[in-house]
């Protein structure tokens, strides 16, 4: 057996700690990632920061180990080589044109000038910023700039590349372009850390998640295993149609539903304990009520109420 | 290719290399875009310039002969320098007395005891005497305090005195500097006066008991020309000589110029206007107790001159355009690279470019950028220094060879341009780099220790650095301030000085023993860490490293805090 096929994870956390003052960040936390996306929830102040600060070495932990590839990244700046990270500090050289700043960045992973330069060109071809790439930083939006720091993270071809908050801020089309320069990076099966504190956001990239909360881990797996759990959680589906009365009928009649309402016109708002097979259903009862739906809408499935599911259960 | 299959370029410092490369260039294109940086390098070429022009100034001011010892003035007025009065052994305070002049030449006298007293004859009298005149000098005047006898003499041609013919013995014997008329008593056609004081006539004297007279003559007159002045303005050099019998009669054969590459020492010297010569009645001077008199003793150690101890009035009154222009420039150039160059470009370039170079990272929030990269938080500090350096050090060494050019072109010689000068401008342009280091090591330091308070911590030390500097120019023997960057620099800088101009201990013994006045013993000392061997090497050695020692403890430092700092 080789030293290879005993690979450490890409992230180990093991029982970490980390207060500043008074303050917890992370409560002892434990945590394994390795392959594919991950996204991590957590309301402001839930330690998502902390978390990845932990892990790029730019503090210590109080309490317990943090491992990249292995190795200590407070202690050793080996590890950096196979990380990307976007920080969810706003601040650039503004002086520098985009073409400037990844490539002097990249030279930091010992390329040469040559190298750097095709390398930097490269990938912000791949966030779509080919076109500005010899402008100042100083005149990029902010989803522009967004994309500048994720590009510095992916030039040099990283196997674990983390992104604090990278859609915060960002009009609709330029999240739309992060989200999905995130998600072909995943299938160019990299390792992928994704913070947010908005679940919708994550949902349209990845499906394995980690809940943070108040610095302690609240859940971690796949994004609808853990709505699963919620099955049992009263839940709402509102859909607008045509007629919702008919519609109500034959939810009724066939669905796991223990109740209707018709908030306003044209709107039904089903109740349910299982969502997953609510919505298992949906699609057969909509060809079968043969009228048109405008929207299909899950209120409560969104990261407060999913939170305060998860607290009310922990409790 | 190595043993791994990667090739040369693929090694981890070359890869260091590069990193280095990427953060320096990222640090100079930093600095380049700050205005503060523009404003402090601005100023230091400003700085320069107004020095230069100062150095201009001087030069041609300096270069103007002076008259040393003083000896050009004419203090009476008669139209002959000191100088040559001097030679002459006239006085140069009385008017009547010039070289040339006639001389009162003494014949006798008769004293207050003496038997006979009478004389007759065509003199010039001084004392008291019943005088039957039968011609009188009615022009023998001088001053009145010399006690000239006021004749008064009418249109006739008789003078017109009071008579006391009748007066008490007591009261016409008082009367002084005057004479009186006693009238012809005899008969024979010749009046007789009481004289009391200088006259000059011819006639028989009767001097009264108790009472002198003395008479003598005037020589003759000659005329003596005057010089002018200015050949008493740097009339007596500086002279060295080959050999050591230099009171030979050929000694202007022997003569060789001082500051040359033989090192002199023993007797030298030659009164050359003669004026120690003909001191203490022409006895000489031995000043400096040698056994010579009127020489300069030239003192050597390790074949340089240590001491000049000259005898008074010898080489008094060296020509300005061989020494001073030389002394000066010296001076300017010591001057300049400890004042201006280590002090004040040392001290301001580090204050205004270095304290925030990691600090200022941080405050921005972009250090998060540099830190996710695979370099260690030394080799970041050790590389921004490095960058801060690239731009510092290139600024001094280049200013410091433009400067020195420029001097070089304006200083005195008669080359076009002084080559000798430019080691001492690369000496200061390397000593002030060094405190580039040093201090950007520190102020860096210090901007990380305190990000809020540093800038004050530094401005506490740079108090300190500039009192330790200023007093070690004037007095590098002073152990406090070797506790001190600004000292160990300035160290190097007079090691330098010694090392390009070996002869300059010569020129500071010259300056202080001709009294030059030109500032280089204040400017410049032997340096003084040669652990002994007064090596101006092992003194130039010796400051390096402690200089080195001194970053490398506070890149240490600032190393240690940087690396246990968590970054929010």
């Amino acid at each position: 057996m080789t030293i290879e096929n005993q690979r450490p994870p890409a992230v180990l956390i093991d029982q970490v700690s980390k207060w500043y003052g008074q303050v917890i960040g992370i409560n002892d936390l434990s945590l394994a990632i390795d392959g594919g996306v991950t996204g991590v929830l957590g309301p402001n102040g839930a330690g998502k920061s902390t978390l990845f600060k932990l892990m790029m070495g730019r503090i210590r932990p109080n309490q317990g180990s943090v491992r990249l590839f292995g190795v200590d990244p407070w202690a050793n700046t080996s590890p950096y080589r196979r990380v990307g990270y976007v920080s969810e500090s706003e601040k650039l050289y503004e002086w520098m044109t985009a073409l400037d700043f990844v490539s002097t960045l990249a030279r930091l992973h010992g390329m040469t000038r040559e190298e750097a330069n095709d390398r930097s060109a490269h990938v912000l071809d791949f966030v779509g910023l080919s076109e500005v790439m010899h402008k100042e930083l100083g005149k990029f939006s902010k989803g522009m700039r967004q994309r500048v720091k994720i590009a510095h993270a992916l030039v040099h071809d990283p196997e674990l590349i983390i992104l604090d908050e990278p859609l915060h801020g960002c009009d609709p089309l330029a999240r739309t372009s992060i989200m999905s320069v995130i998600r072909e990076m995943g299938e160019q099966g990299k390792t992928i850390l994704v913070s947010s504190h908005i679940l919708e956001e994550i949902e349209r990239i990845t499906e394995q998640i980690v809940i943070l909360h108040n610095g302690r881990l609240l859940a971690i797996g796949n994004l609808h295993a853990i709505r699963g759990l919620l099955d049992k959680h009263p839940h709402r589906i509102l859909i607008n149609c045509e007629d919702p009365r008919s519609l109500a009928g034959l939810f009724v009649s066939e669905g796991p539903v223990f109740g209707v309402r018709f908030p306003r016109e044209g709107q039904l708002e089903i109740q349910t304990n299982n969502l997953s097979a609510a919505h298992s259903i949906l699609p057969s009862i909509v060809v079968k009520s043969n009228q048109k739906i405008t929207s299909i809408e899950n209120p409560d499935d969104n990261l407060e109420s999913l939170l305060g599911y998860l607290i009310k259960e922990g409790s | 290719m190595d043993s791994k299959g990667r090739s040369l370029s693929e090694t981890v410092w070359t890869r260091m290399d590069r990193k280095a490369g990427a953060i320096i260039e990222l640090t100079m294109r930093q600095l380049r875009h700050r205005i503060s940086t523009w404003v402090v390098l601005g100023v230091g070429v400003l700085l320069m310039a107004l020095l230069l022009t100062f150095y201009i100034d001087s030069v041609r001011e300096s270069f103007e002969p002076i008259d040393n010892d003083g000896d050009s003035e004419d203090n009476d007025g008669d139209g002959y320098p000191l100088g040559q009065e001097r030679k002459y052994g006239t006085w140069d305070w009385d008017s009547a007395e010039y070289p040339g002049s006639s001389i009162y030449i003494p014949e006798s006298d008769i004293d207050w005891n003496d038997a006979i007293r009478t004389e007759s004859g065509n003199k010039s009298w001084t004392g008291r005497a019943f005088f039957e005149a039968s011609w009188i000098d009615y022009d023998y005047t001088g001053d009145w305090y010399d006690s000239y006898v006021d004749w008064n003499p009418n249109q006739e041609g008789t003078p017109e005195l009071a008579d006391c013919s009748d007066w008490e013995y007591e009261d016409i014997i008082s009367i002084w500097s005057d004479a009186c008329d006693l009238g012809d008593g005899d008969g024979d056609g010749l009046t007789t006066y009481f004289v009391a004081g200088k006259w000059r006539g011819e006639g028989f004297a009767t001097v009264p008991e108790e009472y002198y007279l003395e008479w003598g003559y005037w020589t003759e007159e000659v005329y003596v020309e005057p010089e002018p002045p200015e050949n008493y303005i740097d009339e007596d050099g500086i002279d060295c000589f080959e050999g050591l019998d230099l009171r030979e009669e050929d000694w202007e054969g022997n003569r060789v110029e001082c500051p040359s590459e033989q090192r002199l020492s023993g007797s030298h010297g030659f009164d050359n206007d003669g004026d120690c010569l003909s001191s203490n009645e022409g006895a000489g001077d031995d000043e400096n107790r040698n056994g010579i008199k009127c020489d300069v003793q030239w003192i050597s150690s390790n074949g340089v001159v240590i001491m000049i101890d000259r005898d008074d009035l010898v080489d008094e009154d060296p020509d300005e355009q061989e020494y001073i222009g030389e002394l000066i420039h010296r001076t300017f150039v010591i001057g300049v690279g400890k004042m201006a160059f280590v002090i004040l470009l040392g001290l301001f370039i580090p204050l205004f470019l270095s304290l925030g170079l990691v600090r200022d990272e941080t405050e921005n929030g972009t250090l998060h950028l540099l830190l996710s990269k695979p370099i260690h938080r030394a080799e970041f500090i050790i590389y921004r220094l490095a960058g801060y350096l690239a731009i510092s050090g290139s600024y001094v060494i280049a200013l410091s060879l433009v400067v020195g050019l420029a001097s070089s072109i304006l200083g005195p010689g008669d080359q076009i341009i002084r080559l000798g000068d430019l080691p001492v401008w690369l000496g200061i342009g390397v000593a002030t780099t060094m405190v580039l280091v040093a201090y950007g090591s520190m102020f860096n330091a210090m901007g990380l220790i305190s990000p809020k308070y540093g800038v004050y911590l530094c401005i506490v030390f740079g108090i300190w650095e500039f009192m330790m500097g200023s007093f070690s120019i004037i007095n590098p023997n002073w152990t406090v301030a070797s506790v001190s960057i600004s000292h160990w620099a300035l160290q190097m800088i007079d090691a330098t000085v010694l090392l390009a101009w070996p002869d300059t201990i010569q020129w500071a013994a010259m300056d202080q023993a001709f009294e030059f006045e030109s500032g280089l013993s204040a400017f410049w000392q032997p340096p003084v860490h040669t652990l002994g061997t007064s090596s101006a090497g092992i003194a130039l050695l010796n400051s390096f490293i402690v200089l080195s020692l001194v970053s490398i403890t506070w890149i240490f430092i600032a190393k240690s805090v940087f690396s246990r700092r968590e970054i929010l």
